[in-house]
């Protein structure tokens, strides 16, 4: 980043090039978040960016700006360099917004990348999002260093030493143990009026080998299966007229070394199984995840099963997706839904 | 050698501007042996019209006022002050010389995937048929060449224009260029007929390409009135054919990002950008002998020669920025409906001109 800065300020032709690149920052806006809202607003008719020069391009070959504009994910990282890579030198980058900062409220995330690791960072303006004033005050700033060759914060605070202030707070400390969390319940059974499903659940009773089926509420039954019944169980629903899964979900409990699988089964083609969703629920041990793949039959799950593996490991034994990532970009840590998952450790500054 | 510099003198100073108002200073270099041969270039006609005015010297001075006059009038259409800071006291007017300056002394990217020799010289190539023309426009007496032919001459080469703008995008070998060379072709084809008739119309109706006979004919009444439907013929085709805003599909900058331009970066980008501004300039240098009276206006005896070149070049702004507040207020066509009015209703009008044209042209004669 200096030796544009370098570029732009040297060779007898400097003061002209200072000038010309000083009143010309034509800024790309890469925008994952909220802060886009707030540069829409400083070019808007309010404050008006384009008075200081800067002109908001679409287009990456003809800038020499780029703004990022919130957090920067794994896989956004990509897509970063590669568009700074595509503007011409000189360029500069300024980044806004808390979570290009330090992560803002993704922070510690195990998707998160930091953008001053991607590409070098000129300028950062903090806040969340940043107010129209502070973006307009950072491309300020920054034609101040292509002016002076200096980075300077816009910003001052009087400084105060620790010792003579007041006594620091004692901080709080890491947890030493963890206490075991309560047994995840999942068929809490509950009193409801609801005939059409008493004789629901006398019919899945005589149909499915089930250890449980219970109430849980209106409109809702889960049922309790072992993790080797799941697609007999499938079967019967679909016989019933369950014509689809709404959704896979996954649930640790580390304190019980299990996973707990649920697949929640409903209806679109008949008239009085539309509101009910059945949930079909199996444990499985935490060391051997594996449970057989209900995509075959009902596509509907195949989406949502690659996303459980990618979040917890769990292998749906018949989906071929299985052992790759699927939404998480390729470089992200293994499992990290998962409750013994390990994150950056928080670090106190005193 | 002194015969060939006495000679160039003579034939200089036989045709030269005759300015009463500078006529003192040019009197006093005159008598001063080399700077005399330069004064005599330039105030010699052929290269006054050509090089300094209605030629390249204000075309640089146009380009830098369009284009901050069209971000300054589209800001304050959009309640903005537009680019000021630059230089306060004047409202910004330097702003296109700041970004000039800026693609100057930028990268100049070429992609691994653009023809490489003729990515790089078709910007530099696509100024000849723009910037010929300039050769035959006449202005009061100063004329580069004088032709009797020299509006059809002026229509040929800018009917040449798009073709590098096709090959440009052709050359840039990317999706987006590849969209905009097709639709900048298919434009091409819209406007080009109507336009063209048009044109033909007026000569129809003047008896003759002759740019001093159609200037000469519209001493009573200018050509905006003889012939209304050409005029607005023309006008319709000069947006098109400078991709101004209800017309700009083959740039459009929202969805194909600049479209034949799209990979172009630095000087290369600059160079092709001002295109469609120098087409632009010569299309209404066109339109104001066509339709405006060209060079006729008050005389201003102070000015002597000069007066032809002045009131062509400030009609000429006068139109270009009664055009440039188009951009700002409407929106964009689609190709198929730009399509539709080029070959239905243009393309009637356009025959209907021609009609108006031939029978004024007959009566008149």
């Amino acid at each position: 980043m200096d030796e544009f800065i370098e570029f732009v300020r040297g060779g007898p032709l400097g003061p002209i090039k200072k000038w010309g690149t000083k009143w010309s920052l034509w800024p790309v806006h890469l925008v994952t978040a909220c802060c886009g809202a707030e540069l829409a607003h400083a070019f808007a008719a309010g404050y008006d960016g384009e008075r200081i020069g800067a002109l908001n391009y679409g287009i990456a070959r003809q800038t020499n700006l780029i703004i990022v504009e919130g957090a920067i994910t794994r896989k956004m990282a990509r897509v970063l360099r590669i568009t700074w890579e595509q503007m011409p030198d000189p360029k500069f980058v300024i980044v806004m917004g808390a979570c290009g900062l330090q992560g803002g409220i993704f922070w510690n995330g195990y998707h998160l990348v930091k953008p001053s690791d991607v590409v070098p960072v000129d300028f950062f303006i903090p806040g969340c999002p940043p107010t129209p004033e502070a973006l307009l005050r950072g491309i300020r700033q920054l034609q101040f260093k292509i002016e002076t060759g200096e980075a300077k914060t816009s910003a001052t605070f009087p400084e105060i030493s620790l010792e003579a202030g007041r006594k620091p707070r004692v901080l709080p400390r890491p947890p030493k143990k963890i206490s075991k969390a309560p047994a995840v319940i999942v068929n809490a059974p509950k009193e409801v009026d609801w005939e059409f499903g008493q004789k629901l659940v006398e019919e899945l009773k005589a149909k499915i080998e089930a250890k449980s089926v219970t109430i849980t509420g209106k409109n809702r039954i889960a049922v309790k299966v072992e993790s080797d019944s799941i697609t007999k169980t499938a079967i019967r629903l679909k016989e019933m007229g369950f014509d689809h899964i709404k959704n896979v979900n996954v649930i640790d409990v580390p304190n019980e070394d299990k996973f707990i699988v649920e697949y929640h089964f409903s209806s679109y083609s008949v008239k009085e199984l539309m509101p009910v969703i059945v949930n079909v629920f199996a444990d499985i041990p935490r060391d051997n995840p594996k449970v057989k793949s209900l995509a075959n039959m009902f596509p509907s799950a195949d989406y949502m099963e690659r996303e459980m593996y990618d979040f917890f490991g769990v292998i749906f034994e018949g989906n071929p997706w299985m052992g790759r990532k699927f939404l998480l970009a390729p470089d992200a840590p293994e499992f990290p839904l998962r409750k013994d998952f390990k994150l950056e450790e928080e670090v106190y500054v005193r | 050698m002194m015969d060939i510099i006495n000679y160039l003198f003579e034939t200089f100073s036989s045709n030269m501007m005759d300015i009463p108002l500078i006529a003192p200073i040019v009197d006093y270099l005159m008598k001063i042996p080399v700077i005399n041969v330069l004064v005599a270039l330039i105030l010699w006609k052929p290269f006054f019209a050509v090089i300094i005015m209605p030629g390249l010297g204000v075309l640089v001075l146009y380009l830098l006022y369009v284009v901050w006059y069209e971000r300054k009038l589209t800001a304050r259409i959009q309640w903005r002050v537009g680019p000021l800071e630059v230089a306060r006291p004047i409202r910004g007017a330097i702003q296109a010389l700041a970004d000039g300056i800026r693609y100057f002394f930028q990268e100049a990217i070429v992609h691994r995937e653009a023809h490489r020799p003729y990515y790089v010289q078709l910007p530099i190539l696509a100024f000849i048929p723009v910037l010929l023309p300039i050769m035959f426009i006449p202005a009061g007496s100063a004329v580069g060449i004088y032709t009797p032919y020299s509006i059809q001459l002026i229509v040929t080469f800018i009917a040449l224009i798009p073709i590098t703008i096709v090959a440009i995008g052709w050359a840039a070998n990317s999706r987006f260029a590849y969209i905009g060379s097709v639709r900048e072709a298919f434009m091409y084809f819209a406007y080009e007929v109507p336009f063209i008739i048009a044109v033909i119309s007026m000569i129809f109706l003047y008896g003759s390409g002759d740019a001093y006979v159609a200037v000469e004919k519209q001493s009573a009444i200018p050509g905006a009135l003889l012939n209304p439907i050409a005029f607005i013929v023309y006008i319709i085709a000069m947006l098109m054919a400078t991709s101004r805003l209800p017309f700009e599909i083959p740039e459009a900058d929202q969805e194909i990002a600049f479209g034949p331009f799209v990979e172009y970066s630095g000087i290369l980008f600059g160079l092709v950008m001002v295109l469609a501004y120098e087409k632009l300039y010569i299309m209404t240098l066109l339109f104001t002998i066509l339709f405006l009276g060209g060079w006729s206006g008050l005389y201003c005896p102070l000015l002597g020669d000069l007066n032809g070149p002045l009131w062509m070049f400030i009609k000429t702004i006068v139109v270009i920025s009664i055009l440039v507040i188009v951009r700002s207020i409407y929106a964009r066509y689609r190709l198929d409906q730009a399509l539709r009015i080029g070959w239905t209703s243009m393309l009637a009008l356009s025959i209907a001109a021609l009609v108006v044209g031939g029978a004024l042209g007959v009566w008149l004669s």
